[in-house]
């Protein structure tokens, strides 16, 4: 069985619809922060609304149950936390000339192609001012990939030699990273995360669209503000900060 | 037009304008002056900053004024973020209007930044009202829906 940081207890599951549901399944039963669902393959992995997370054994899917007690307006940080620690726990794995960057807001890429996405579920209990508890689910693609998604997609086998990476050591390294991010983001605010988000942003600096509500906007990519919204310079000089959307798969 | 005062008739107009085309933005105005009018699409919106520029930004029609969210049993957005009114795309909606809820139960999603917020009913009851659509952006306090 995989070590735990303390304060995290692990339950360990076959296959499950996802993770997600089963973190808020016992969310809803109870179960204390710090609960780890880790799953061993998924029959309805998903992504952002409807989208599939293909899901066979030997890739990594796991889901956090977290009662941070913040505002849903501050949840969607520890979803760049967890990026930050996916991203982290994947370096050591990977050859040192393959860039490990983010994607606004929280997909992890390996050489500009996806390898590990989060999902961020919460409530609001009768508690207008605080979520009720947050599952941070998480997907990294250790041994395989899908192929013709309409994403770059590659995994960490397929970017490096050697025997296939074990899952549960893995969810070790990702549990431990982001207990650590999530201790400094308590102690000193979204800033410390923020800071090293940025350093590793997909396409910092550059054009990016945004496929927002009202449709896309594009411009230069300019950071991510204090609540983590991203800030895009636009071709007219406007600068606009937007939580709303999706950045459009890219090159480079 | 004086440079430090509002026509507030024009801008009025280009704001009637801006729903009537459908467009997000209208400038307008001679050498001396420009005012330019946006509809509001995301969180924020920070304009130019041209001396000489009036900028109002009306804002997409909002779905309730404030006489609706201090009505009882408003239940108000407790964030910024797309409203999704059933769990998946195509699954039926999680509520309708004339639904009875029990406390607890999931109203719709509010979603920003990939995080999905269940709003779930402070109260058992009534939806009298649903104001919002699905993949409608909201504010801060919009109300979402009237529960009784």
């Amino acid at each position: 069985m995989p070590s735990l940081p303390a304060g995290h207890r692990l339950v360990a599951m076959g296959t499950v619809t996802s993770s997600n549901d089963e973190a808020k399944r016992l969310a809803f039963d109870g179960a204390p922060d710090g609960t780890v669902v880790w799953a061993e393959a998924q029959s309805a992995g998903r992504g952002r609304r409807g989208r599939d997370w293909v899901s066979p054994p030997g890739n990594l899917y796991l889901s956090l149950l977290l009662r941070p007690g913040c505002d849903p307006k501050t949840a969607p940080q520890l979803g760049f936390a967890a990026a930050l620690a996916v991203a982290e726990a994947l370096e050591p794995w990977v050859a040192g000339d393959v860039p490990i960057t983010l994607k606004w807001p929280n997909d992890v890429l390996l050489d500009g192609a996806k390898v590990g996405g989060i999902l961020l579920e919460s409530a609001m209990g009768a508690s207008k001012a605080a979520i009720e508890w947050l599952v941070v689910g998480i997907g990294i693609n250790l041994v395989s990939h899908p192929d013709g998604a309409s994403y770059g997609a590659t995994s960490v086998a397929a970017s490096r030699e050697g025997p296939p990476l074990d899952a549960g050591q893995m969810l070790s390294a990702v549990v431990e990273r982001f207990a650590a991010w999530r201790a400094r983001w308590v102690g000193e605010g979204f800033a410390p995360v923020r800071g090293a988000w940025l350093d590793r942003a997909h396409r910092l600096g550059r054009e990016i669209e945004l496929r927002g509500p009202e449709g896309p906007i594009s411009g230069r990519f300019a950071g991510i503000d204090d609540d983590g919204a991203l800030v895009l310079d636009r071709a007219d000089g406007q600068r606009l900060s937007l939580s709303l959307g999706e950045v459009a798969a890219s090159g480079g | 037009m004086a440079s430090n005062e509002i026509d507030e008739d024009l801008v009025r107009r280009l704001a009637a304008l801006l729903e009537e085309t459908g467009l997000s933005e209208i400038e307008y105005g001679t050498d001396a002056w420009r005012v330019r009018v946006v509809k509001q699409r995301a969180e924020v919106m920070v304009p130019v900053q041209n001396t000489g520029t009036a900028t109002a930004e009306p804002g997409a029609a909002p779905s309730a004024g404030p006489d609706q969210a201090a009505e009882p049993g408003a239940i108000t957005s407790p964030m910024v973020g797309t409203v999704y009114l059933a769990p998946e795309p195509g699954a039926p909606p999680f509520v309708k209007a004339g639904d009875h809820v029990d406390q607890g139960q999931t109203l719709l999603l509010i979603e920003a930044m990939k995080t999905f917020n269940e709003i779930r009913a402070p109260h058992a009851g009534e939806v009298a009202e649903l104001l919002v659509q699905d993949k409608m952006p909201v504010e801060y306090g919009d109300v979402l829906l009237i529960l009784r």
